[in-house]
């Protein structure tokens, strides 16, 4: 029972690494570079729903969630317009670390405006659910639960829609699908709102599940590039597999190793993965899914 | 005085450091962003043994080999990769040793540090004071310097840059592209952990807080920022770098605004690495001779 | 704004005037943090001392002479500590320097006072091996080995033989652990479980079952505000029963904040010294005169009682050679009664404490009582 629990700690901590990891994963399959700022994105959509919490605005925050979604998707299409656009023609080198700048720059920001001390949104306490000997906290259904229908709405988006189709076409190869008619400009701003706003929503649950801190975004962004490599960059599905992969795993070393090599194991994973299967679990795919 | 002398000192170290990652990240285009990993091997190698009584000489020497041997395996495992799975493969490997430093206690003393590690003794058996240790690193700096530039200009450096323009060119001249790549991890490595050993002798504590993510960013910014590919750029990169960091100790900043002035070096560092992309990717130094592609 | 305007203006006036008479002032060094990510304390820490000052120059100074501080800042890390001290000891040539806050910063420039025999006091540094230094390092501030003991002495009051120990895993939470372990073992106590918990991560889930699966009665949990709430609430949503016994670091307003209803019931121990004594009656009319908009900051007390016991030890002083200062600054504390309590230094430069005990209840933080 115990490794069950573990286990199930790990899908849910893992299905948060999922939604940071599919915006990443989104913005490789597009633009083919890692978007180390994608870390900024979830500590701001955090940050920006304790800015309309708290006075003078003081919104409930249910309320707050949806300008703080927009704040943060307005930083990602910024981010684009600033700095991807212009760069798009140079190496891949140059977006690194030009993203590698970016977040920098987005965090000390944050820490500047708000200070590096730790914030909380004063959520009430609940005792969790239990089933038997399973405990599962109203935190982690809601977390849980968002990921789902984040995720499923993302299915639909994908197979269902034009605006879907055209995404892929763009993944699979940009130039082509330029030639084909498939408007560039607009593909690439769905992809940096749907980006931003799964980073924000996912930065205020895990704000909401314990505090806010400038470096939040960083801790989890390199969980979430191991999810990315696990399911191999691009694939949307392979990052939400990757992400429970990595969450089980951590929680479940706990149980064996000491909790100070909980990172380890994602880093492991990381070096694992590239090494032996560096197109991921799903290999034999191509292209965004 | 002793002030500047120990500015001068960090300067050159993280000089050194810098040229190390260039010659990885300039020459042959490999995006080590672990890199910080083998400056920590390097100074706890040295530290550790100086501190079991061995004599320091030893100890820097052990540290830079054990650096290339780390390096060697490194470079063995994940020379396949490219481009950025490189550039995470390199970044995963420097949190790994973060961690090892940190939690292998026994060995380390985890996020205690390491305090008191002797300076190098003169002849006379005194401990080096400042200026005699300024001394020693600007022997190395310039070492290391003329090691790198005969590099670049050695068929071995002119081969490293025909693989980071083109790999299919290099392979269809013959050239050994894993062979290369390998010895120039290798060697990079091996200057990394000479800045390491120098830098834990200099400062006389370290812990694992000195050997984070951070400075990997850090360094990065001082090559990309004095121009990747030539030697001196990262030297100048460096001395640009240390310069704004340490003029903001004599800017008149009153006290209520002091928990403030570390996020705006950092919006600094991180605008400065934007606009540098921006507007010239090429550093400060452009490199002399051979387009490049960006 | 206006304020700190005029704190500018006092500070300009200050610097002008200094030149003046600032030959004969008998010079110290403090390395403060000024920046960085603890300067939220520095601030206090230096108001502290600025305290203290002011009454020793209104009493006297130094043998006839003005006594002033140089502060030099750290950024809060510890290669800023070594440029700090560089430069207090070679450009200003200081004989005595207040050290830097955090046990990490600390211990990086404990082996330059050393070497150079400079006198080395600490106001905030608890780390255990900073009683190693030597013998020109002092501090005012008790060591983490008493607060092990005080931690152990707790549990087995509490009536626990058998606990679980976590803490963080950083400078403070090791070295805290190793002093509480030795204690508690020596004692009898047995700990069935040990882990250390990575610093700043918040799902702390998995850390909790492993606690939960011992069905350990208590929890040793050395550790910081941000860890602590995390784990409180976590532990608290998934049912844990358990008495959790903490630090110091954790004792803060802001804890309770954070984990409100889950902090209900937690024990800890924190250095303490009676409010009740004339020292600190006159320390806090004076802190409120002299700093009527700002509470009294952490570890003030500390800070304060440093500076007048370095005064007086400067007065005892009959030369300046560093040997004198360090015997003079030994006999200066013995049987000093400062704000903080007895000073008395024993052979390694440290000083005694008493252990008060803190709980919350109803969302206050305040003394443990049976």
């Amino acid at each position: 029972m115990y490794y069950l629990q573990l286990v199930i700690n790990g899908i849910i901590a893992g299905s948060m690494y999922a939604l940071f990891a599919v915006g990443l994963t989104m913005v490789y399959g597009v633009f083919r570079f890692i978007n180390f700022a994608h870390g900024e994105l979830i500590a701001l959509g955090a940050y920006s729903a304790l800015f309309f919490t708290s006075p003078p605005l003081s919104l409930p925050l249910i309320w707050a969630t949806a300008p703080a979604v927009a704040c943060t998707v307005c930083v990602g299409l910024l981010q684009d317009r600033l700095v991807f656009q212009p760069l798009c023609h140079g190496t891949r080198m140059t977006l690194l670390i030009a993203s590698i700048g970016l977040s920098y720059l987005l965090r000390n920001a944050i820490q500047f405006g708000f200070g590096s001390d730790l914030l909380s949104y004063n959520v009430d306490l609940a005792a969790g659910y239990e089933w038997g000997p399973i405990i599962v906290t109203r935190m982690q259904l809601s977390m849980l639960i968002t990921a789902v229908v984040f995720l499923t709405f993302l299915y639909w988006l994908f197979t269902r829609t034009m605006l879907g189709k055209a995404l892929r076409a763009v993944a699979d190869n940009m130039e082509l699908a330029g030639i084909m008619g498939i408007p560039l400009g607009r593909v690439n701003r769905t992809v940096w709102i749907l980006a931003a706003t799964f980073a924000a929503v996912g930065g205020i649950l895990l704000a909401m599940d314990t505090s806010l801190e400038p470096m939040m975004g960083v801790i989890n962004l390199l969980k979430a590039f191991a999810a990315v490599l696990l399911g191999g960059p691009g694939n949307v599905w392979g990052a939400l597999i990757g992400g429970i992969a990595i969450g089980v795993a951590e929680n479940l070393s706990v149980a064996v190793l000491s909790p100070g090599y909980k990172d380890f194991i994602a880093f492991a994973v990381i070096l694992v993965m590239l090494l032996f299967r560096p197109g991921g679990i799903f290999s034999f795919q191509k292209g965004m899914r | 005085m002793d002030y500047l002398l120990h500015i001068a000192i960090s300067t050159l170290i993280y000089a050194i450091f810098a040229m190390s990652l260039n010659l990885e990240l300039g020459y042959a285009g490999l995006y080590n962003f672990g890199h910080i990993a083998f400056f920590g091997i390097g100074a706890y190698t040295s530290a550790l043994m100086a501190v079991g009584g061995l004599p320091i000489p030893l100890g820097i020497t052990s540290a830079m080999a054990l650096a290339g041997l780390i390096g060697a395996g490194l470079a063995f495992t994940v020379l396949r990769l490219t481009g950025d799975y490189f550039g995470i493969a390199t970044l995963a490997f420097g949190e790994m040793m973060r961690l090892l430093f940190l939690n292998e206690r026994w060995l380390t003393k985890g996020p205690m540090g390491i305090p008191g590690i002797p300076r190098p003794t003169l002849l006379g058996g005194m401990p080096a004071d400042l200026l005699q240790y300024l001394m020693f690193t600007v022997a190395c700096t310039i070492l290391v310097f003329l090691i790198l530039h005969r590099l670049e200009t050695s068929p071995f450096g002119r081969a490293l840059k025909v693989v980071r323009e083109d790999e299919f060119v290099a392979q269809a001249f013959g050239k050994n592209l894993l062979s290369l790549k390998m010895r120039c991890i290798v060697v990079g490595s091996v200057i990394a952990g000479l800045a390491g050993a120098l830098w834990a002798h200099y400062m006389t504590y370290i812990s694992p807080n000195d050997f984070t993510l951070q400075g990997t960013i850090i360094v990065l910014l001082c090559v990309v920022l004095g121009g990747k590919g030539s030697p001196s750029g990262p030297l100048l990169g460096t001395c640009v770098v240390v310069l704004l960091q340490e003029s903001l100790r004599f800017l008149p900043i009153p006290t209520d605004f002091g928990r403030h002035v570390a996020p705006l070096q950092g919006m600094v560092f991180g605008l400065m690495l934007v606009l540098l992309m921006l507007r010239r990717p090429q550093g400060l130094i452009a490199e002399l001779h051979g387009g490049r592609g960006a | 704004m206006m304020g700190s305007l005029k704190k500018l203006l006092g500070l300009a006036i200050v610097l002008a005037a200094l030149p003046v008479w600032a030959q004969d002032a008998v010079e110290v060094g403090s390395i403060t943090p000024l920046s960085g990510k603890l300067a939220v304390y520095g601030e206090g820490f230096q108001r502290a001392m600025n305290l203290a000052l002011e009454e020793v120059n209104a009493a006297g100074g130094i043998q006839g002479k003005p006594l002033k501080i140089i502060f030099e800042d750290n950024g809060s890390t510890s290669q800023g500590s070594v440029s700090a001290i560089q430069k207090l000891i070679t450009v200003h040539k200081v004989p005595i320097i207040f050290g830097p806050a955090a046990s990490s910063n600390f211990l990086a420039i404990c082996p330059i006072a050393q070497q150079n025999k400079v006198v080395l006091i600490g106001a905030e540094s608890a780390a255990a091996d900073i009683s190693q230094c030597g013998s020109y390092v002092f501090r005012v501030f008790p060591s983490d080995i008493l607060q092990g003991r005080g931690g152990a002495e707790l549990a087995k009051e509490l009536g626990y033989r058998k606990v679980v120990l976590t803490y963080i895993n950083n400078d403070w939470g090791v070295g805290l652990a190793e002093a509480f372990k030795d204690s508690f073992t020596e004692s009898g106590g047995e700990i069935i479980d040990e882990f250390p918990h990575e610093e700043g991560k918040s799902d702390y889930r998995s850390e909790i079952l492993r606690i939960k699966q011992s069905n350990a009665p208590a929890v040793v949990n050395l550790t910081y505000i941000k860890e602590g709430a995390a784990m409180l609430k976590q532990a608290f949503e998934m049912k844990v029963k358990t008495q959790w016994i903490m630090g110091s670091a954790s004792k803060s307003p802001k804890l309770v904040e954070i984990a409100g209803e889950a902090a209900e019931g937690i024990i800890g121990t924190y250095p303490t010294f009676s409010q009740d004594t004339p020292q600190y009656q006159h320390f806090k009319t004076a802190w409120e005169k002299a700093y009527p908009e700002s509470k009294i900051g952490v570890f003030a007390e500390y800070n304060y009682d440093m500076v007048n016991l370095t005064a007086k030890a400067l007065n005892l002083a009959v030369e300046s050679t560093p040997e004198a200062l360090r015997e003079a600054l030994m006999e200066a504390g013995k049987g000093y009664q400062g704000v903080t309590g007895d000073k008395t230094f024993d052979e390694n430069g440290d000083v005694g404490a008493v252990y008060g005990k803190w709980t919350v209840t109803d969302g206050k933080i305040v003394d443990y009582r049976k």
